[in-house]
């Protein structure tokens, strides 16, 4: 078991989410749905995680006339992502 | 993708390297932009080779009027990529700048050379179209563009060892390399990434 991951960051969805927008300065909701390939309510569900522990900053605004949600990580979420991916391969290394 | 599911530490690594790889396949765009002056610069400068080697009218010279049209279009793609674009990557607005740079750059000297012709104006549009390129290619970690400004740099080089109109063939090479090529593998893998859905 991985007790000393974060487990914020320890959900498929949640860390497919923050990997994407370490990558990238801001991604719009659909964007992040698209290369995540999960469902809208799901989606929207983790978003509110990681906006909660503030890993990510969620601002909603109009684009064309249609509602638009962008999302960007704060410097809490880049360093707790950091933080994951070495605790990730410490095990890895303890591992082997 | 499910909510909770458990999953290992390889696992997880997997999943954070193909979240990157997905998000930087979209770093370079649609294309269009480098397979449009890839294909008006190639053809400009072709027909500016034929009008001078087989000596027709100096009047078809005016093909290079054709990159204003370009000018037009390119700014048609960039507010229509702008408006279907739903992330941000870190550097765009440092890619956008330098891009913009060298287009003032290009029509500014066009402007100068048409006043002041010189004889090393192939060498000097092909150290500029060197610059982008490879900045674009190294930023964003795309061989073709880093060897498409090489490619420019070398034949800015070569260019002055050859005369007229042969010098003009230095530009096809120049926007063949630079931008053709690698406009039609960046269309390739955006097509490609498109029917994916990814």
């Amino acid at each position: 078991m991985f007790k000393d991951l974060n487990p914020i960051l320890h959900s498929q969805l949640r860390l497919a989410v923050v990997s994407l927008l370490i990558s990238v300065k801001e991604a719009e909701f659909t964007y992040l749905r698209e290369k995540t390939d999960a469902t809208a309510g799901n989606l929207s569900v983790q978003i509110n995680k990681l906006k909660e522990a503030g890993y990510i900053d969620v601002t909603k605004t109009f684009k064309d006339n249609y509602p638009q949600t962008v999302c960007k990580i704060t410097p809490e979420g880049i360093k707790a992502f950091e933080e994951y991916v070495r605790d990730l391969q410490s095990y890895l290394n303890i591992k082997k | 993708m499910e909510q909770e599911k458990e999953f290992t530490s390889q696992e997880s690594l997997a999943l954070i390297t193909k979240m990157i790889t997905r998000a930087r396949r979209d770093y370079l765009g649609t294309g269009l932009s480098a397979l449009l002056w890839g294909s008006v610069i190639t053809f400009c400068s072709l027909v500016a080779f034929a009008t001078a080697y087989f000596k027709w009218s100096p009047a078809l010279n005016a093909v290079w009027l054709l990159t204003i049209v370009a000018a037009i279009v390119q700014g048609f793609i960039a507010v229509r990529e702008a408006k279907a674009r739903r992330h941000k990557p870190y550097d765009q607005d440092l890619m956008g700048g330098i891009w913009i740079a060298f287009a003032i750059a290009v029509f500014m000297l066009s402007f100068i050379f048409n006043l002041y012709p010189s004889n090393g104006e192939p060498a000097i549009y092909l150290g500029l179209y060197g610059v982008p390129t490879f900045a674009t290619g190294y930023a964003r970690r795309f061989r073709p563009m880093v060897i498409g400004g090489i490619i420019c740099w070398i034949l800015a080089l070569i260019s002055l060892r050859i005369g007229y109109p042969y010098t003009l063939l230095c530009i096809t090479a120049g926007a063949v390399s630079a931008w053709f090529i690698p406009g039609l593998i960046i269309r390739k893998r955006y097509l490609k990434a498109k029917q994916q859905h990814v």
